[in-house]
Parts: structure tokens; C-alpha cells; sequence
């Protein structure tokens, strides 16, 4: 029966390509446009006091043929009147694999923890939390490959492999093929029509904590290594980062277009700093954070995190300590614009900066807009 | 290692999975998980991702949705855009062969009908229309028809040992759906010419069919939701053309249509719109039913 499905499915391949893909001859073309005005000071914060842009993201993604899906993500970002292009995603995905595997290879986000592998641009607040600024340069992306597999279970589990070249994570070049290895994994299901959860767990394996590269990325940033957006690498690295995550959402009859509360949480924690670390040498931070939709216009967020780091000081390790709430305000007219109010308030030790701050940012989407995952 | 284990894990997969199995439908929409389980009976096991209470432009990739499109053999989908949002993102987190784009499990129902409301050249500041027509066919029993055969020919396609069981069943429907147009029709009759206000665009098959007048929306532009300026707007449009009543859907926000209603003492119509939408709409054809019904109930 199978068989004869898979032939049948063969055959008929042939006769249906044709129309299905005749609107499809051109790739989706994307512009996120992400501009802020922040009052106020923080530490860790890669956001500019005064007028900046943030992410200015072009996206092109289209089906490549029958067995491929191909994106592109272009980043524009802005620091002290410069204007700098990244390449934040340029990959190739495949659809169609036995076994309901796939496999992704190019430049891409990490799947790691829940907040990494999302855009920036879905964020309900306008910065990642402080510990994923600190230990993943706030969203980690990386030239490598990355393989999936879901499991033949009646709920969600799935379990994927990264292998990444680490340059993005370290903010160095360095001789190694593949500096960093990610094992992760994800399970979630519904409870009833209104309920969904999804909780994950990420183990990234950083291979480059051991060449010695940390002294001159020091030297680089100089003592306050935690005030630096410029860089996109992770200001705090361990060998080892776990990351436990859980996300849990709820709407009336599972109609989220007019009401939903979501709730999510993670904990980081991030050992064997360097080889000066003694077993007490330790990153570790968790945030949670909730979300509540009030109508399809306006939504609301609280999230409270905080983080514990050592910053590396040649053979020796300052303990810092930052704790930060944020409540976020949101307005969006249609589904493909938003602006957001932020207040964002810090504790903060062994960081120059420190405070409260204002953030009032737009988000806006033009043209093709894909989805965002759960 | 992981290699291994990911071997281990293909073998064991295609090690449980029974010889002879029903076609796993993953419907988008109940209407087509209906219709799928009318034509395919006992060889076909059907799961419809939404309900009636919930809007189908805005579905999360939900965790359970990727893991029931896992093992789907097919997905029918209304296409035209309408789950543009998550179902893109569905097909390729579950990585199934079998439903891509380019494969027979892959059905778009709006796919093979002519759809009304096609625009020419569009822009999102007309609000988030679909350049490909407006999605929601499957209030047109004409259309419906069509869509159904199309689906049996597919899943003959699929399934071709159960051919015959398909042909059969879709006989029958035949049948039954024109005896039912035939009186749905008739009834109607006197609905040809009303006017209706709607909250979405989502009307304009049933009104087509029904011969209704649709004066205006409630949203101020497809996808908005509806504004105090815009409804206040409508009370002269209201004074004007005194329209019959103002049409929503189980899943949408009743408030801007109370407000409305409330003003101007127009009814307000919420009809179930598909499948679950009302407790009496069991069936695609207690779906029409329920409609015309309720549409009747509500004139002078």
C-alpha cells in the first residue's frame, strides 16, 4: 500500500508541478524597518540613546524546487553614524527527506533555547533579555549545518544537531572547522482548544573557550566589555551553555487573533569559562516573561530577568551581576505594524551603567511577511 | 553517535508503521475535514488544524499542528493565501514528503475554482487583501461541488486501491447536494435582493449565491479591525440604504456590530460560518441549513 502510494505520488508529481508552481516564479521580498528613540542609559544594551535604527532587514526566501527552500536575510544597523550590512541569514533547507528529517546549511539562527532561533522583529519587547545579551550576543547565528529530525510520537518532539563555525559566537577568527556544536530539543502539545505549551532543552559546545583567543578579545573591548552593542558576539562565552526553556499560551477557544497570554521562561547556565576557571567560575541568568494580547490592536508585557556573569580579567574573573524588568506597551494598527513603549529598569553591579530607560520603537513589515514560529 | 541513533530511529519508524493504513488527512479548515471524511469514509482518518471559533488568517504553528501534519498523507487547505501565515511555516517544520507544495497530498481547494473579488494591482494600504481572490469559497454550493470532485479525483490519486470506493461516494453526494441546492434555493428566494453590512469579506460567496447586496464592511479595511470613526461613518450609510442585517461569523468580535446594531436597531446575524460554528451546523449540509435558516429568521 505504501508502495504503491510512493509510485502513485511519483507519477503524479508530473502532472500537478506544473500549475502549482507557476505563481511562484519570483521570490518573496521582505522589508522590516525597526527604528527607536531610547532616554536613558543601560548596561548590555546594544540599543543607542537618542534616535536609532535597530534591524533593518531585508528578507528574500522562495521555494528553490521541490526539494529545497532558500532564504536570505540582509541586516542594516547603525553605530555611531556608520552604517554597517550584515548577513544574518543565507540558507538552503530542505523539504522533502525521508524520515521527516531535514536539514539546513548555510548562515542561520540557532535553534538553541526558545528566544534565539526567532527574529528579533516578533520580540513583544525591544530588546532580548540581559543573559541573552551577555552569553548569545542576543540572537546567535552562525555558518553551519543544522539537522532535525521529529519523532513518530502523537505529540511535538522533535531533535536537531548544529554544527557552526563559532566565528559569530567568539567575534573572532580562529583556524578551527567547526567551533561550536549545539545538541537541542523540543517537545509541546495542546491542553484541550485553548491551551498550547512547548518546553525545549540546548546544550552548546564551544570548542573555542579552549584556543586562546579570550585575552585578545579583550584587549579589544578594554575593561567594559559590557557596555557594547557594536559587536555581535557574545561578551561572555563558556565551554559548556545549557539552556532549559518553556513557553505556555492561552486563548479563548484557541482564537489568539483578539486575546492570548502567553507565558515564557528560560534559564542559561555557562561553565568552564576559560583555563583560568575554577569550578566556581560560572555565567548563569534565567528571565520570564509574560505577554497579554487585550484585542488585535493593543498588547502588554512584563518580564523580569537577571543575570549572573564573571568577567574575564587575564587569569582572575569579576563577579557582575545585573537584574532587569521591562514592561512594554504595544500598539499595532494592522498585522503589520507596531509601536511599542518600553520601560526598562536595571540594578546593576560591576557594570559603568545602570538605571531606568524609555524606549518608544516602530517595527513595521513591508511586503512579504512570513510567519512566525509558536 | 547521533548518527546512529538517528538511524535507529528511521528503522524503528518505518518498523511501526502498520502495512495497510488509512489516508491521514490534515485538514486546514473543518469544512474540508467534513467533506474529506463524506468522500473517503472508513479510509481515511481526518483532523481539522482550526474551529469555527477560531479566525483562519491567524493560526500560530502550533507544536500539535506540526507534530499532526508529521505523519498527514494529504492537506486540504482552503489556499488563496488565507493560512499564508502558518501554513508555509507548518509544511516545513513537519518535513513531510508527502504534503509539499509540489506533491498530490498537497490540495489548496480555492485552487480550482474561479474566485471573486480578484484585484489587479494591490497594496497592504488596502488593508491585507489577497491578491489572489477572496479565499473563502466554500459558502458557494456550486463551487463546493466543483472543489469536491476535484478532491475525489486526488484522493483516487492517492489511494487508487480504494478508486472505486471514492467514485461511489461521490455519486452519492452528487445526489443529495443538488436535491439540496434545489430547496436551499427556493427557500432563499426571499432573500434575493436584502441588503447586508459584514464584518469581513468573508460573505461574498453566500451572498453572491443568495443574490444578498453587500452595502459595506465593518472593518474599515480588510484585516483592520473595526474603528469608532469608521463605524460611526456607517450610520449614514446605514440612514441611506437601511440594510437587513449586519452578518459575522461565530469567530469574530461581536462589539463594533453591537455597537452598530444598538444605533440603529439593524439585527445582528452571527452565523456559524463553517463546521462547529453554531451547535446545529454539524455537517456541511446542516451548515447551509442552519445559514439560510438563520438569514430567514431575520428578515421582514
Amino acid at each position: 500500500m505504501k508502495f504503491l502510494n510512493f509510485y502513485a505520488s511519483a507519477f503524479a508529481l508530473a502532472l500537478f508541478s506544473a500549475e502549482i508552481f507557476a505563481s511562484n516564479f519570483n521570490p518573496e521580498i521582505g522589508v522590516i524597518l525597526d527604528g527607536a528613540y531610547k532616554q536613558g542609559e543601560t548596561a548590555l544594551s546594544g540599543a543607542e540613546e537618542g534616535f536609532s535604527l535597530g534591524h533593518t532587514e531585508l528578507t528574500l526566501s522562495s521555494p528553490i524546487d521541490d526539494l529545497f527552500y532558500g532564504r536570505f536575510t540582509a541586516v542594516l544597523e547603525s553605530h555611531d553614524g556608520n552604517t554597517e550590512v550584515g548577513l544574518e541569514e543565507a540558507y538552503l533547507q530542505t523539504t522533502g527527506l525521508p524520515s521527516n528529517l531535514s536539514i539546513r546549511a548555510g548562515r542561520f539562527l540557532s535553534q538553541v533555547g526558545y528566544l534565539n532561533g526567532r527574529h528579533t522583529h516578533s520580540d513583544a519587547f525591544s530588546e532580548r533579555p540581559a543573559v541573552y545579551r551577555a552569553l548569545l550576543g542576543s540572537h546567535y547565528f552562525d555558518d553551519g549545518v543544522q539537522m532535525n529530525m521529529l519523532m513518530p510520537t502523537p505529540f511535538y518532539w522533535r531533535a536537531g544537531l548544529e554544527v557552526l563555525n563559532g566565528t559569530q559566537l567568539s567575534g573572532s577568527n580562529h583556524d578551527e572547522t567547526a567551533g561550536v556544536y549545539t545538541l537541542s530539543t523540543k517537545f509541546g502539545d495542546d491542553i484541550g482548544t485553548s491551551q498550547s505549551w512547548q518546553a525545549g532543552f540546548s546544550y552548546l559546545y564551544n570548542r573555542l573557550t579552549d584556543i586562546d583567543i579570550s585575552e585578545e578579545h579583550e584587549e579589544d573591548h578594554g575593561h567594559e566589555s559590557g557596555h557594547d552593542g557594536h559587536n555581535h558576539s557574545a561578551n561572555y562565552m563558556g565551554k559548556n551553555l545549557y539552556i532549559a526553556d518553556v513557553v505556555w499560551k492561552w486563548s479563548p477557544n484557541g482564537n489568539a487573533r483578539e486575546e492570548q497570554v502567553a507565558l515564557s521562561a528560560e534559564y542559561l547556565y555557562a561553565d568552564k569559562l576559560n583555563r583560568f576557571a575554577a569550578s566556581n567560575d560560572y555565567h548563569k541568568g534565567w528571565y520570564v516573561s509574560a505577554v497579554q494580547r487585550l484585542s488585535s490592536v493593543w498588547s502588554v508585557g512584563a518580564r523580569y530577568g537577571r543575570a549572573d556573569l564573571k568577567d574575564a580579567h587575564g587569569d582572575h574573573f569579576h563577579d557582575q551581576q545585573i537584574e532587569e524588568s521591562n514592561l512594554s506597551l504595544s500598539w499595532s494598527h494592522s498585522h503589520f505594524s507596531t509601536v511599542r513603549l518600553m520601560y526598562t529598569h536595571q540594578t546593576t553591579d560591576g557594570f559603568s551603567a545602570s538605571g531606568n530607560a524609555m524606549t518608544l520603537q516602530y517595527v513595521v513589515s513591508l511586503g512579504a511577511h512570513g510567519a512566525h514560529d509558536f | 553517535m547521533i548518527f546512529k541513533s538517528l538511524i535507529i530511529f528511521t528503522l524503528l519508524q518505518s518498523v511501526t508503521l502498520p502495512v495497510w493504513a488509512e489516508i491521514n488527512v490534515f485538514a486546514c479548515e473543518p469544512e474540508w475535514k467534513a467533506l474529506a471524511e463524506i468522500l473517503g469514509g472508513n479510509n481515511i482518518n481526518a483532523f481539522s488544524a482550526t474551529t469555527a471559533l477560531q479566525d483562519p488568517h491567524h493560526i500560530e504553528a502550533r507544536p500539535s499542528l506540526i507534530a499532526k501534519m508529521r505523519n498527514a498523507d494529504m492537506v486540504i487547505c482552503t489556499g488563496a493565501e488565507l493560512e499564508i501565515g502558518w501554513l508555509p511555516l507548518l509544511l516545513r517544520k513537519a518535513a513531510n514528503a508527502r504534503i509539499q507544495a509540489s506533491q498530490p497530498g498537497y490540495f489548496m481547494a480555492a485552487e480550482h475554482v474561479d474566485k471573486l473579488e480578484v484585484h489587479k494591482n494591490i497594496d497592504r494600504s488596502m488593508g491585507d487583501v489577497h491578491a489572489s481572490g477572496n479565499p473563502h469559497v466554500h459558502l458557494d454550493p456550486y463551487r463546493l461541488l466543483k472543489i469536491v470532485e476535484k478532491l475525489k479525483n486526488r484522493l483516487v490519486n492517492i489511494d487508487p486501491a480504494n478508486a472505486d470506493a471514492y467514485q461511489h461516494k461521490f455519486e452519492q453526494f452528487i445526489v443529495d447536494w443538488k436535491r439540496n441546492v434545489t430547496q436551499w434555493e427556493s427557500k432563499a428566494v426571499k432573500l434575493k435582493g436584502k441588503k447586508a453590512i459584514v464584518y469581513h469579506r468573508n460573505w461574498s460567496y453566500l451572498t453572491d449565491w443568495l443574490n444578498i447586496d453587500v452595502i459595506a464592511d465593518l472593518e474599515p479595511k480588510p484585516g483592520l479591525p473595526p474603528t469608532s470613526s469608521h463605524l460611526v461613518r456607517l450610520l449614514s450609510v446605514v440612514k441611506q440604504s437601511k440594510p437587513d442585517f449586519i452578518l459575522i461569523a461565530a469567530y469574530q468580535d461581536a462589539k463594533g456590530a453591537q455597537w452598530l446594531s444598538n444605533k440603529t436597531g439593524i439585527p445582528i446575524v452571527t452565523l456559524p460560518f463553517t463546521i462547529g460554528g453554531s451547535a446545529n451546523a454539524e455537517t456541511i449540509k446542516s451548515l447551509y441549513d442552519v445559514t439560510i435558516n438563520q438569514l430567514l429568521a431575520n428578515i421582514k
